[in-house]
């Protein structure tokens, strides 16, 4: 009779509940998971949020609508770019205006650089997580070089707000442009850095293989979206399938893999950042020229050196820094495939100028408990890469 | 299949089952009653041309100022990844005693917004694995996304701060 059998040793009941965050490092954020391990195995992972909770929502049904951009930005804090985008785009459905061809292009280069960060920023401390401290710094060092680029043309190297309704802020400069063909050229000799460093790694490949397995149809049901979704095999991409901002005068390839495990995400992430470069350099190449935004003064701003010789510029002006923009009654939500995945506001518009309620779509908040769950079966060591592997940012999920 | 087509499909396929069917700005969008959510849900899957299998998002709306009747809303927007069309689905929830059912037994992501939609409005959700709060402390009061909740500044518990003011006035010589 064995140990178990005379009931010596009740293993199921010889479980040990461990915590992890909000302070841990590698949760990426304030995130909190408390395991119940048996052994070293993870049987349950209770996933808790709101540590980072700032009300940005309800803040946003006091606000006008050019002042709730800022707040989008520290949303999804390293991929600002594609918040403004989706609170732009949303709005500018409602007021049913066109933008121009090359504020269109502006924004193409903006958000793919920032998914270029983003990815960056993923990578490095994904790797940090798993082990691999190098990596870390090549990221960092080619992601300051983005920040510069924000900071060229915005002024700001994180919380750009570059995107507003009806454009982008302030047109292209000079050296901005020069900066951007000068990271084009440097960037690809990178991205083979980096796989050098890890693609065929044997330490890298026992950690990601066959871990944090999503099948196709499970990334569906617990909505997964973006590299995560395409790494089990959901040829979906937003940029192709509900095309925004011209998304679909440029050819690039959406990279699908299908194990869904954590390397197969790590593929993804790393062919979409080539990907991305190849779309910034079609938009270099055939950058139209024109207005940087709408030229409908009920929405953006007349230039400057109008208001000395026309009325009706200076009425404009005034009318929209003292009351802001008016959108008309309605609801509407427009998708946008940011850097982790499907990103949007579903904005309700009372017809004032403020909305009535602004909810984002997070593709991190969504993802969260499908995480969770793929977490059960795994090693504790393995839960920091399936973190780390799912790409999580905190200030979205809390909000 | 275009937004024209899906509220077509599903006026003849759910006749009796929802509301209204409009296409703002060129989106499908239906109103079902909480009751004929599930039956609703389930035919958006499982109908093979719709075959709605992902959940983008849910959200509540309080439509206090409005003085709409029923109050609160709750949007479930989604997705079809085999045939890349959409919908919206707008759920009216009386005032009294807000409830809806879960759909979370057909689409698992629907667990967390659920969870968020009770936090932020107070909507009971029927079936649901968890109702409890999910980003606001778990002792909370109200919920605040309302729009009768009010906007104000939260009431510091504690502080180890000292008290500055208290001692400036101990330490002032005393006046004659």
């Amino acid at each position: 009779m064995s140990v178990t059998e005379q009931g010596l040793l009740e293993r199921d009941k010889d479980t040990m509940t461990l915590n992890m965050g909000p302070q841990h490092p590698s949760t990426h954020g304030v995130f909190r998971v408390i395991l119940e391990m048996d052994g070293e195995v993870v049987k349950t992972a209770e996933p808790e949020i709101g540590y980072l909770h700032t009300g940005i929502e309800k803040n946003c049904e006091n606000k006008r609508y050019v002042h709730v951009i800022p707040m989008t930005d520290r949303l999804d804090y390293l991929n600002p770019p594609g918040n403004n985008l989706a609170f732009c785009l949303s709005t500018e459905k409602l007021l049913g205006i066109e933008i121009p061809e090359r504020a269109n292009a502006l924004r193409v280069i903006m958000c793919e650089l920032s998914r270029i960060a983003s990815h960056l920023v993923w990578l490095g401390t994904h790797a940090l997580d798993i082990g691999a401290m190098t990596v870390f710094l090549y990221c960092w060092r080619e992601r300051e070089m983005i920040l510069d680029l924000n900071e060229e043309v915005s002024g700001v190297r994180m919380m750009t707000s570059y995107i507003r309704v009806g454009g982008v802020a302030k047109d292209a400069t000079r050296p901005w442009l020069d900066g951007i063909r000068d990271f084009l050229d440097y960037f690809p000799a990178k991205v083979d850095e980096y796989e050098r460093l890890l693609t065929r790694n044997p330490i890298w490949l026992d950690r990601t293989e066959g871990i944090g397995v999503f099948t196709r149809e499970e990334a569906i049901n617990w909505s997964l979206s973006g590299p995560a979704l395409r790494a089990s095999g959901v040829n979906w991409d937003i940029r192709k399938s509900q095309p925004y901002s011209g998304y679909d005068n440029y050819s690039f390839d959406v990279p699908i893999q299908t194990n869904g495990d954590i390397y197969d995400r790590y593929r993804v992430r790393v062919e979409e950042m080539r990907q991305s470069r190849a779309i910034i350099k079609q938009a270099m190449e055939r950058l139209p020229g024109g207005d940087y935004k709408t030229p409908d003064n009920k929405v953006s701003l007349p230039a400057r050196e109008t208001l000395h010789t026309s009325m009706e510029a200076l009425i404009h002006h005034f009318k929209l820094v003292s009351e802001g923009i008016s959108v008309p009654k309605g609801e509407t939500y427009v998708p946008i495939e940011g850097a982790r995945g499907e990103v949007g506001f579903y904005i309700v518009s009372d017809g004032t100028n403020v909305p009535y309620r602004v909810k984002l779509r997070a593709p991190s908040f969504m993802a969260i408990p499908g995480m969770c769950k793929a977490m059960e079966g795994c090693y504790i060591a393995d839960v920091v890469g399936i973190i780390g592997s799912i790409d999580i940012v905190m200030g979205e999920v809390d909000r | 299949m275009t937004s024209e087509e899906i509220v077509e499909k599903v006026k003849a396929g759910l006749a009796d089952a929802i509301q209204d069917a409009v296409l703002p700005q060129g989106d499908a969008v239906i109103f079902v009653a909480p009751d004929c959510l599930q039956k609703v849900a389930a035919f958006l899957k499982d109908d093979p041309s719709l075959k709605f299998d992902y959940l983008s998002d849910i959200r509540g709306v309080d439509y206090l100022n409005e003085e709409r009747d029923p109050r609160f809303e709750a949007v479930y927007q989604l997705y079809s990844i085999d045939h890349q069309h959409s919908i919206r689905v707008r759920v009216g929830i009386d005032e009294e005693n807000p409830s809806v059912p879960t759909v979370s037994e057909l689409w698992k992501g629907a667990l967390y917004p659920e969870q968020e939609l009770f936090d932020m409005f107070g909507i009971h959700i029927e079936g649901h694995p968890k109702n409890e709060r999910l980003i606001m402390p778990k002792e909370w009061v109200g919920h605040p996304l309302r729009k009768d909740y009010p906007l104000t500044t939260e009431t510091v518990t504690f502080s180890y701060n000292r008290d500055f003011k208290s001692e400036l006035v101990k330490s002032k010589p005393p006046t004659r």
